[in-house]
């Protein structure tokens, strides 16, 4: 739409002409000035209320001092936190593994004793014994009682090792409750910072907005943590294998 | 099925790796090795006759899908079972999986059943 206040109009334009007819340069290249300048002021005037708009919203978004400590403290303190966690799970993990890594062989080890001495236990328990095989049985079971005796206490000390491993879980569930608290505040502030700078953008995006880039399949998306809301995941093994049996696998 | 066979985990994670291993030592096999990504694990499937490979999807370097893809590419290691160990769960990558020619996908979570019952059916199938 054009704006009648600065642009020619017809009888400026009649004016010019007659100027112009009537030989008058001078007045005429007056005139043509004139109508000229409108116009520029026009473009500096709304250069002004740009710049005032920026200048206001630039003021208006320094309102929350935090968003500097933020980007300074915050957000780096958040990346470390994070990666202690990585950190204490890892450790718990290995420290489960290996309390378990040193119970399996005491437990292998006492199977395969019992395991032993069970046919002529049983012939014992049948009443089916020689005396001399009684006798070697005997020691045969004192045996597996006495390393029954020293293996259980160690089995014991493992599996509380065990328990003791899974002391992370209260330690990085604080840490990352810290992190979500800093994240609630960051969204708080790009949002913010959306509602300011963002309606040009937005605005430009709406009359290119296209659909949205289709994401590479390949790309790998990590644990799904909301199966049940989505239909494009499975939801277990057994789903894993019905799709895969689909495919003639 | 051949319980001295040479088995490659791939796994960015070593605590996975540690599972992994364990579980399969559990079935009686010990002669494995370890990759954390597939950047390491190709060279080390080139020079090594490993026969068979366990490998997660997400990890930094090469993927785990394209390391299958690559596996498939190279006439020495096409033949090579792979079986796949990961979270990654839209039907869209098990499709593409499949395609690569994946022998197992298994998703994370898992139990030590899963891994055993797959195991057995791949190798039903080779053999």
């Amino acid at each position: 739409m054009s704006d009648n206040a600065h642009d020619i109009s017809l009888e400026q334009a009649k004016e010019l002409v007659t100027l112009l007819e009537d030989g008058k340069q001078q007045q005429a290249n007056q005139l043509l000035e004139d109508v000229y300048n409108r116009r520029n002021d026009k473009l500096f005037t709304s250069v002004g209320q740009l710049t005032r708009d920026l200048h206001e919203a630039l003021q208006d978004f320094q309102v929350d001092p935090r968003i500097v400590q933020m980007t300074q403290d915050d957000l780096p303190d958040a990346q470390n936190r994070l990666l202690y966690v990585i950190e204490k799970t890892e450790d718990a993990a290995n420290r489960t593994m290996d309390a378990v890594e040193a119970c399996l062989p005491l437990a292998d080890d006492m199977h395969h004793r019992v395991e032993k001495v069970m046919p002529a236990w049983n012939r014992l328990m049948s009443n089916d014994i020689q005396l001399n095989e009684f006798k070697s049985l005997c020691h045969e079971v004192d045996d597996v009682l006495k390393r029954c005796g020293e293996n259980m206490p160690q089995v014991h000390g493992l599996m509380t090792e065990v328990l003791m491993a899974q002391d992370f879980q209260d330690i990085t569930g604080q840490v990352i409750r810290r992190v979500i608290q800093l994240v609630e505040d960051v969204e708080k502030n790009l949002i913010e910072l959306l509602k300011i700078f963002g309606k040009e953008e937005e605005r430009r995006n709406a009359e290119k907005a296209g659909p949205a880039p289709k994401k590479d399949a390949a790309h790998a998306e990590g644990p799904i943590i909301d199966a049940d809301q989505r239909d494009d995941v499975v939801g277990g093994q057994d789903e894993v294998d019905d799709l895969l049996s689909s495919l003639g696998f | 099925m051949d319980k001295n066979m040479k088995i490659l985990v791939v796994d960015d994670f070593s605590t996975m790796r540690r599972i992994i291993k364990n579980l399969l030592r559990d079935l009686g096999f010990t002669n494995i090795q370890e990759a954390d990504d597939g950047n390491t694990a190709l060279p080390m499937l080139q020079n090594g006759d490993f026969d068979f490979v366990v490998t997660d999807w997400n990890m930094p370097g090469m993927q785990g899908i394209d390391l299958l893809r690559e596996i498939r590419k190279d006439d020495n290691l096409a033949h090579l079972p792979v079986l796949m160990v990961t979270a990654e769960a839209k039907r869209e990558q098990i499709i593409m999986a499949a395609q690569a020619g994946v022998n197992g996908y298994i998703v994370k979570p898992f139990t030590a059943v899963t891994l055993k019952e797959k195991l057995d059916k791949i190798f039903e199938r080779i053999s």
